[in-house]
């Protein structure tokens, strides 16, 4: 398939207002009359509240309200939450903390600097509690409990078993062994979450905010709110970034909904970056795996044991959905057939988990390849033969995977292939053992690669719990395309989907594609929750798949008006008409033809004009459906195909280390993903190189780091340490596209691929590096001094020291 | 230090004059706002953007008397009789950019734009100094400001692209 | 994030400052480049009751380069002590180490003054101070008193300086043309602070035995530490890669950081050694150059 403007590198359509400092984010944001409200964060990890006393706070000129979690409990209803009902939680910590850094009072006034001034004029008492921090201690009896009402720290406990891994065991020739833990980190977006109320006509609260997928979930924050669905207006306001950490975050609308209700003020509330840090909704996965891998001598996988422990900190708002995600590539790009899944999530006195760039399966992709590079290393296999020789070929494909899961296409070997060319493998293992030999500097490759399912089914929020109380189906995406009466473009969205990523270019290539219109002509409006049709949202690197079903579902009702139109004004069949560039003409004769410009004239204005039946205007909606989901077996003996459009890449990373300091720095990075047909190749790019990025950092330097009594050690961005240009890599990006059978134009998701499979690059490229001393990453994030400490170690075995 | 008192409560203000993109501009300001929120709030500037506020993001950077720093690290009232430039001083026109905002958009090096008012100020400052620098040399020059979204390759691409196409001709100046 | 409430004072002579010092004593934190203070204000972990802005005191910001010291004002800009000429002949350790704290953008408005009284271990000026004798010149009421650099150090950000006292200089002694410098930091990111690092500067005879050498560290304890037993371990001893790491060794009994988020002691212990061995090392080998002219 040629297209026109699919698949160019183009400007994107946001930029020029993001380049002239006009992005429209929640701070700039100003409404008559509005307050700012500031938040008092716990000290502790675990105690009881037994009082706060706001007396002198508000005696203090400037501030309007002091509101705690007593008003909470009193005046709204607990926040949404798809995990147990026994666990509950309020943007105000009602009765007792559960984490530093947990919102205890919020304090409304006239400016953010006089809220502040309140919260320092706060007298909270406490009792404290003992801080439970390690998830394997609290899952012991007699751990203290988090929640009473739960009456245990353990969220969810179960085991999956899809084939016999048993029985495949039995019949391996080698099985590696190792326990792997993943630390936390997050999103860490530099704009953080923000909202402004405002109460408005007729009882409606309107709320500004960044958070995504807001028309999917405006239903739930009425209920917390207490007030009917209708009279909740959610408005969207583009995010300076997201990677997850503004997924639904529904914490800080809720809040600041909530205060302004109480107040009958318009309430701004904007998380600063202590909150962020400490209280967002959104911490990444933190996990601990016992895991097994089997294979036979000629390095064929026969099967994966784990047992995973995941610590997700105080409250589980979306239940274990991670790993439903997880179970939508449990196998990765490989053939075998036999998976044990053996799952713990415990709560601890930490920020809740939420959602980060690959959602629970970034992590099992870092399980996943860790063992198969043991398993290389351990056979005498190169990384890249053992993988080819495990690859599901091309033509197996769809391919069903245990657990249910269903790969739509892809081409494996191919997307190896263009990696392995691209860095020109054979030159640098040269280099390596040259730089070795002549230089004493340590140079390590490594290679990995990743599925990237994309286009989540809502069943993964459900399907792995044994009584889901809300198991729902439905994630569609709707656009609404407009031509206005002189023949140009609206394209409404349903959603807010702008967090960096690039919808509005995304849907103007389309429609320029779908019309033959130049795509910097189209406006892109997004619709606000009262109007908005069915929307999911970006997430699980759905989007651009989802809305372009939806773009090309409304454009087709359009260009058969247009071209009805057409046909009744030139008096020629419908059949024998075509739309060419903006024009719909006569195939036969193509200087026979009328411009979308004449016949949205004749659409708005000239009734007469119309074939019969047609009522006047060119506007279609479409809602797209998720295109190929089915239901789990009531049994769970099978999960139900539920993330299909299945995208591939592999990275292949080149680095020194320093064996004396521990530190890293790059040589080298190549990457190459398949993401089906691609819009734009640029922006793809650039998520990619985003994505690894943060790969990088979650291996190397990111940490949401809490200590044995609970403090938290990550409150700054002094600590909290994101990669600067000088730590990032030199990327070298490649694209391979084998378009989903199953999606309008081929297209699969790409946005989160790049930080799925980074962890796993790097951390083969430090074994590589320093694999005279034995080195075998099995904790992320890799501190420097366990390098050193590895080196030295080796280095005395050796005889050296 | 004295604890902050309800009745202590009362904040000083002080009339300044700061030259911002050009432009005198005279207000009261309080003694305690930052500069950055003195360009936000008081004059609408709002592509100083706020990602950290303890000076370690860099999305706050303006240009003071012609030096990149961290607008959240000063107190507007140290602004007194000194020159801001924002990025307002580059172009406030999407549809008539500035050469080095055309190359952030044609090389793509921004998603979120969070980070891009800084970044495009400090390319300015880069280019000024009529240095001809590698893609290394341009990855530590930028590294005070961090980004998120792009993983910098698109960034280093821009600054690149905007060194080659203003080399030789100061940065300040449109294109004709 | 916003600073509490304070009384605002910008004073233009150094008189005028120390007079709001007398006046509010601890209750007043002075306001140099506010590269720390202003992160310290926004989190409102300080709350001073008067903030004395020292940046239109005109006095504290000049250079003086002399024969055999170089004055340096409390308010001259990082980047200005990075760029300017003849502080790079002179010491070029100086430039050396100030490029390399934080970033372009703070080193734009940070100062040296603010540095010296903020007194953060791993930070680059207090180790250099350290590293080449300077002496700290403090004006208070009842006039200027100077601390050498040994002495101004007290504790983790705690200096000398009276309340009531004003920094207004640091004065550096000059090393011999012929002494060769190394500056080593180890940082888990560019322009983080350091892990550990160090400051050498080293003279050689004409067999290449150290006539003198001084080392200063940072980042391993509560003040930057100036390495005694590594120098007297190798004066008169042959500038050999094995002789440095032998006196490198001497620098781990006065490691006393104990674990964090970034290092660990033992960590901490080992850099100290590499930061130490590496620096003497680059110092000897420009102490070389510059006795072969080249």
């Amino acid at each position: 398939m040629t297209y026109t403007y699919i698949g160019k590198d183009r400007r994107r359509v946001e930029d020029p207002r993001l380049l002239v400092g006009r992005g429209g984010y929640i701070a700039d944001l100003g409404v008559p009359g509005m307050l700012h409200a500031a938040i008092l964060r716990s000290p502790l990890p675990h105690a009881w509240i037994r009082s706060i006393d706001a007396t002198e706070a508000l005696r203090l000129p400037g501030v309007v309200a002091v509101l705690t979690g007593e008003d909470c409990k009193a005046r709204m209803n607990p926040c949404m939450s798809f995990g147990p009902a026994t666990i509950t939680q309020y943007p105000l910590a009602v009765d007792k903390v559960r984490y530093v850094g947990e919102a205890v009072a919020a304090v409304v006034a006239e400016s953010r600097y006089l809220a502040e001034d309140g919260v320092d004029l706060l007298k909270a008492d406490y009792e404290e509690l003992p801080p439970v921090t390690d998830p394997m201690a609290a899952m012991e009896p007699g751990s203290a409990l988090l929640h009473e009402e739960h009456g245990s720290n353990i969220g969810y406990e179960r085991t999956f078993e899809f084939g016999d891994v048993t029985a495949a065991f039995a019949g391996a020739d080698l099985i590696v062994e190792d326990t792997l833990r993943w630390g936390r980190s997050a999103g860490m977006p530099l704009e953080t979450t923000g909202a402004v109320a405002q109460p408005g006509f007729n009882g409606v609260l309107e709320i500004y905010c960044n958070s995504l997928n807001f028309s999917y979930f405006v239903f739930l924050i009425a209920a917390t709110l207490r007030i009917p669905s209708n009279k909740l207006t959610l408005r969207p306001v583009p995010a300076g970034g997201s990677f997850g950490s503004k997924l639904a975050a529904h914490k800080v609308p809720t809040l600041a909904g909530f205060l302004a209700l109480q107040t009958g003020r318009p309430v701004s509330y904007v998380e600063d970056r202590i909150d962020h840090l400490e209280n967002s909704d959104h911490h990444g996965c933190d996990r601990i795996y016992e895991a097994r891998m089997g294979f036979r001598a000629d390095g064929t996988i026969v099967g994966l044991d784990i047992d995973v422990v995941d610590d997700y900190g105080a409250y589980m708002q979306f239940g274990v959905g991670h790993h439903g995600n997880a179970f939508s590539q449990v196998v990765g790009p490989y053939r075998f057939r036999d998976v044990r899944y053996r799952l713990r999530a415990v709560v601890t006195d930490k920020c809740q988990q939420g959602a980060y760039r690959g959602f629970g399966s970034e992590v099992h992709n870092w399980v996943l390849e860790r063992l198969v590079d043991e398993g290389a290393a351990r056979l005498g296999l190169a990384p890249e033969e053992i993988r080819r020789r495990n690859f599901i070929q091309p033509d197996q494909f769809p391919y069903k995977i245990p657990g249910g899961n269903l790969y739509d296409s892809g081409d494996y070997p191919a997307v190896l292939d263009k990696a392995l060319s691209m860095i020109d493998l054979d030159r640098w293992r040269a280099e390596q053992r040259r730089l070795r030999e002549e230089e004493g500097r340590h140079i390590g490759i490594g290679l990995a690669t990743t599925q990237e399912r994309s286009v989540f089914s809502a069943t993964e929020f459900w399907f792995l719990l044994e009584k889901p109380t809300f198991p729902l189906t439905s994630s569609p995406e709707s656009a609404t395309v407009t031509i206005d009466p002189t023949g140009q473009f609206q394209l409404l969205l349903h959603c807010q989907s702008m967090w960096g990523n690039s919808p509005e270019t995304v849907g103007a290539t389309l429609l320029a594609e779908e019309f033959g219109i130049p795509p910097e002509s189209v406006n892109v409006r997004y619709a606000d929750s009262a109007h908005a049709l069915p929307g999911t949202g970006p997430g699980g690197s759905r989007y651009t798949a989802m809305v372009a079903g939806a773009i090309r579902g409304a454009s087709r009702k359009l260009r058969q008006k247009l071209v009805h139109i057409a046909a009744h004004t030139l008096e020629v069949a419908p059949e024998d008409l075509e739309l060419v560039d903006a024009r719909v003409q006569v195939r036969a004769a193509p200087e026979t033809g009328l411009t979308i410009a004449e016949l949205a004239a004749t659409a708005y204005f000239f009734a007469l004009g119309l074939p019969e039946g047609m009522t006047s205007g060119l506007e279609e909606s479409f809602t797209y459906d998720h295109p190929y989901t089915t239901l789990p077996a009531p049994d769970g003996s099978d999960l139900g195909v539920f993330y299909p459009i299945m995208g591939h890449a592999c990275h292949i990373a080149v680095l020194e280390v320093d064996p004396d300091t521990g530190m890293v720095s790059f040589l080298d990075y190549v990457a190459v993903h398949d993401a089906g047909t691609i819009v734009n190749p640029k922006s793809l790019g650039g998520h990619v190189t985003g994505g690894a990025t943060q790969g990088i950092g979650t291996t190397l330097y990111e940490e949401l780091a809490y200590d044995a009594d609970g403090r938290f050690r990550s409150s700054t961005f002094r600590d909290y340490l994101i990669p600067t240009a000088v730590e990032a890599p030199a990327f070298r990006i490649g694209h391979v596209q084998t378009p989903s059978p199953f999606t309008e134009y081929g297209i699969k998701g790409g946005g989160e691929g790049g930080r799925m499979v980074a962890p796993a690059a790097v951390s083969a490229a430090l074994d590589d590096a320093l694999r005279e001393y034995g080195m075998r990453v099995r904790q992320l994030p890799v501190k420097p001094w366990e390098i050193v400490a590895t080196v030295q170690a080796g280095r005395t075995a050796q005889g050296w020291v | 230090m004295t604890t902050l008192s309800a009745a202590r409560y009362g904040t000083t203000r002080r009339t300044v004059t700061v030259r911002v993109n050009g432009r005198d501009v005279t207000r009261a300001v309080s003694t305690r706002i930052t500069l950055a929120d003195f360009l936000r709030d008081e004059l609408d500037l709002v592509s100083v953007h706020l990602g950290c506020e303890h000076g370690e993001c860099g999305c706050c950077t303006v240009l003071f008397d012609g030096h990149s720093v961290r607008s959240c690290l000063m107190l507007a009232v140290q602004a007194d009789g000194h020159a801001v430039e924002t990025v307002e001083s580059l172009s406030v026109d999407p549809a008539k950019l500035h050469p080095i905002q055309e190359c952030f958009a044609e090389e793509q090096g921004l998603q979120c734009g969070f980070c891009t008012p800084a970044m495009l100020l400090r390319t300015k400052e880069i280019i000024e100094t009529g240095r001809e620098l590698t893609d290394a040399e341009v990855r530590h020059e930028i590294s005070g400001i961090l980004c998120r979204c792009t993983g910098y390759q698109n960034i280093v691409n821009a600054v690149q692209s905007a060194g080659a196409r203003l080399r030789g001709r100061a940065a300040g100046g449109r294109d004709p | 994030m916003k600073p509490p409430p304070f009384t605002y004072c910008d004073p233009e002579s150094v008189d005028e400052a120390v007079g709001l010092k007398s006046e509010y004593g601890i209750d007043s934190l002075v306001l140099a480049g506010g590269q720390s203070l202003l992160p310290l204000l926004n989190m409102r972990l300080v709350r001073p009751e008067a903030l004395i802005d020292i940046n239109r005191i005109g006095d504290l910001q000049k250079i003086e380069p002399r024969s055999d010291m170089l004055e340096v004002g409390a308010g001259v800009r990082q980047y200005e002590l990075e760029n300017h000429p003849q502080v790079g002949r002179l010491i070029p350790l100086l430039p050396e180490a100030t490029g390399c704290i934080g970033h372009l953008e703070t080193r734009h408005r940070g100062t040296v003054g603010g540095s010296l009284a903020h007194a953060d271990s791993a930070a680059e000026l207090p180790c250099t101070a350290v590293t080449l004798d300077a002496t700290v010149v403090a004006r208070g009421p009842s006039g200027t008193r100077t601390i050498e650099a040994q002495d101004f150090f007290r504790g983790w950000t705690t200096t000398a300086l009276e309340p009531e006292e004003v920094l207004v200089a640091v004065r550096y002694p000059v090393p011999p043309q012929a002494a060769g410098h190394g500056f080593v930091e180890v940082a888990r990111r560019v322009g983080d602070l350091a892990l550990a690092g160090a400051a050498a500067v080293v003279n050689l005879d004409e067999d290449g035995r150290f006539t003198s050498v001084s080392v200063g560290v940072l980042g391993i304890s509560d003040t930057p530490v100036r390495a005694w037993a590594v120098e007297s371990a190798l004066i008169g001893e042959a500038s050999t890669a094995e002789n440095i790491a032998r006196a490198a060794e001497e620098i781990v009994p006065s490691v006393t950081s104990g674990d964090d988020l970034h290092a660990t002691r033992a960590y901490r212990r080992h850099l100290a050694r590499l930061v130490v061995r590496r620096a003497i090392t680059a110092a000897v080998a420009r102490a070389h150059e510059r006795s072969d002219g080249t």
